[in-house]
């Protein structure tokens, strides 16, 4: 079963701050270490994480962001190889964390053995930029909605919603259900939401966390 | 707004004569001096809801601190005082009630309907005790089947009972009866000036809004400058509603008059000098009768809303089984724990209602001592956070609301011990099945996640491969 996810994020610059307030949106526990003090009091006025002040890659600063009941950690600073040094450091401290370095290049293969996953962000906006300067009318939703979120969800076995058919459950205003599973079909009243089947769902932000709860339990 | 709503409205109503029955004229004493000890606590509550982003109140911050088992007594503790406060509110609604409609002669005086309070048993008890349980009965199945109402309705109502209490304010103080105020002896007879400290113990329960406040702190904007600022507002402005409503309660009715009318005292002090021959309501003391009646209402809507709200996250954490974490399919809401919250509500409404104020203020005391703990500790271990409100004077103002929260706790044990066992076991109790609960469902838990593989796989699919 899902429950609610600790997550360490170190670095909250752009890329770290976004995946904190999105986190925080779906319901999750995030904190964020940072170093920067301006940058921590202006995080701290949008009230999405908890923020540790410091170098994420100092034991001491790691052990305040309480590696040891963490559930996952991203290394989300400018710097990969900082970045791939604190996960690395975590994995130590806790063997079962899972780890998440952002990468600056595109060739990833190398970073496999160290980290869990990698995420290289330039990549996905120069996706975003090229649907841009193509400027076509039509084109799939893949980070182009504004604060819309339309996600792939995995519908978990023993979720409240698991099971149901679309029309016995209410979703908060704000949800719709998008397609049926495996994508093949549009969502339709009497859709049941299998356990371990995917749903493509839009949702708004503030609904975010009670749709994760229904379908994630 | 939410919590001054809770800590204005009902407990006002409800324990103004319970605290004047075993303090006397004091009364007024003990809501000052509660309101000093728990700024302490407040300024604890201010630090840490600024600096962690999580709405769930006390237990959240608990959690982020501490280990498991501290942090599942803090929630099993805080979920039953407000599932017992739930109680008490409804057994104050229920005497209130039927002076509003004595007040409209429909029914005898609710002095002749029976001392409810009171565990003598005569013919007019059940009535008193069925409308308590049928109030708790309505609002859990409301909340249970329909998302809870919005924070502005919520403003309104506050807004509705200070303007009420205001009223009464003014007409009591202007008053022949007032004018010619006995405040003395101050303290009740015999009892000197310690008889305040088990009366504080008592009234304490009326603070619990500290906790609620930080239950909705997500939507606030602004929360380095706005939480503290909500806190101590709503401390200023109950303190202060407090002391002059209680100063012309005893001013009017005088101490034992209150004393003697039990739940029900502002609404008798009311109807004792409010204007009469009114149209429509008659009597200048219904209004504030049915401030009452409207108090303990919402009041008991808060905290049938704030006990599964901790069930709620116990159940997202892990502590308690998953299913009180989980909305309902249908409903949308956290419809377990409210139905949990419920029962144990249901119960308690069977309690006399000194016992349910006891029980429930004992819990509040111990929660806000960990509360400040917490404060402590989280200072010690994590000194790099960034907290966006530090409390002045630190490490002072913690350690005060520890000592005084324990002073307070050791009195009314004490207390307990002599008049009100039936509480103090009823809670050592509920502590006890928390334990023994906690302990099987960690060992089941375990058993359980021994024969699984964790669950690796809940990355968002776009991170996967």
């Amino acid at each position: 079963m899902t429950m609610t996810l600790d997550i360490i994020i170190a670095g909250g610059g752009r890329v770290g701050f976004e995946t904190a307030a999105l986190l925080d949106t779906r319901g999750h526990d995030v904190t964020v270490v940072e170093s920067d003090g301006d940058r921590c009091d202006a995080m701290a006025d949008e009230y999405v994480a908890t923020i540790i002040r410091g170098d994420a890659s100092n034991p001491d600063i790691l052990r305040q962001a309480d590696v040891a009941g963490s559930d996952v950690i991203a290394g989300l600073t400018g710097l990969p190889g900082l970045n791939l040094a604190i996960c690395m450091e975590a994995a130590e401290l806790n063997p079962e964390i899972r780890t998440v370095a952002r990468i600056t290049e595109r060739d990833q293969e190398g970073y496999e053995r160290f980290v869990g996953e990698t995420v290289f962000p330039e990549g996905a906006g120069a996706r975003v930029a090229a649907n841009e300067i193509e400027g076509s009318d039509v084109r799939t939703l893949a980070d182009v909605t504004g604060t819309l979120d339309i996600m792939e969800i995995r519908v978990e076995e023993g979720a409240p919603a698991a099971g149901k058919a679309l029309r016995d459950v209410r979703f908060p205003a704000g949800t719709l259900v998008i397609s049926d599973d495996d994508g093949e079909r549009v969502a339709r009243p009497e859709t049941t939401l299998a356990p371990g089947k995917r749903y493509v769902i839009a949702v708004e932000p503030d609904v975010a966390d009670e749709v994760m709860n229904l379908l994630r339990g | 707004m939410i919590g001054m709503g809770a800590m204005i409205g009902a407990g006002i109503f409800v324990l103004t004569g319970l605290a004047a029955e075993i303090a006397g004229p004091a009364a007024i004493l003990v809501f000052a001096l509660n309101g000093v000890v728990t700024a302490f606590t407040g300024l604890s509550y201010a630090e840490l809801a600024a600096s962690i982003p999580k709405s769930g109140g006390g237990y959240a911050f608990v959690r982020e601190v501490f280990a498991d088992l501290p942090s599942f007594v803090m929630g099993w503790m805080l979920w039953f005082a407000y599932m017992i406060a739930g109680g008490l509110y409804a057994l104050g609604f229920a005497p209130n009630f039927l002076e509003l409609l004595h007040v409209y002669d429909l029914t005898p005086a609710p002095d002749q309907v029976g001392a409810v309070a009171l565990p003598v048993v005569d013919a007019a008890v059940p009535a008193a005790v069925g409308l308590a349980f049928v109030a708790v009965l309505g609002l859990v199945v409301l909340n249970a089947i329909s998302t809870a109402a919005s924070g502005s309705v919520e403003t309104i109502f506050t807004l509705i009972k200070v303007s009420i209490l205001v009223v009464f304010v003014a007409f009591g103080a202007t008053s022949p009866m007032f004018t010619s105020a006995e405040f003395q002896p101050l303290f009740a007879d015999g009892g000197g000036p310690l008889s305040i400290l088990p009366a504080m113990g008592l009234t304490f329960i009326a603070f619990e809004g500290y906790d609620l406040i930080t239950t909705v702190t997500e939507e606030v904007k602004n929360p380095r400058e706005n939480i503290p600022k909500a806190i101590f507002v709503s401390l200023a402005v109950t303190v202060v509603v407090y002391l002059a409503v209680v100063s012309v309660a005893v001013g009017t009715l005088g101490a034992d008059g209150l004393a003697a009318a039990g739940e029900a005292g502002i609404a008798q002090a009311a109807t004792e000098f409010m204007p009469t021959g009114l149209p429509v309501i008659r009597n200048g003391g219904a209004i504030i009768v049915f401030g009452a009646v409207f108090s303990t209402l919402t009041a008991l809507n808060a905290v049938v809303i704030a006990s599964s709200r901790v069930a709620f996250s116990m159940g997202r954490e892990d502590q308690l089984l998953p299913s009180f974490g989980q909305l309902h399919h249908r409903y949308g809401t956290p419809f377990v724990a409210i139905l949990a919250s419920g029962v144990v509500m249901l119960g308690s409404v069977a309690l006399p209602t000194q016992s349910a104020g006891n029980m429930s203020s004992l819990f509040f005391l111990l929660s806000f001592i960990v509360v400040n703990g917490s404060v402590i500790k989280l200072r010690r271990e994590r000194p790099d956070m960034n907290r966006p409100y530090k409390m002045p004077y630190y490490p002072i103002p913690p350690v005060l609301g520890i000592v005084l929260n324990l002073i307070l706790t050791g009195v009314l044990v004490e207390y307990l011990l002599r008049t009100d066992v039936l509480a103090l076991g009823l809670s050592a109790g509920w502590i006890a099945l928390g334990v023994v609960a906690y302990a099987v469902y960690t060992r089941l838990g375990a058993d359980e996640s021994a024969s699984k593989p964790t669950g690796a796989d809940e990355t968002a699919p776009q991170t996967d491969d």
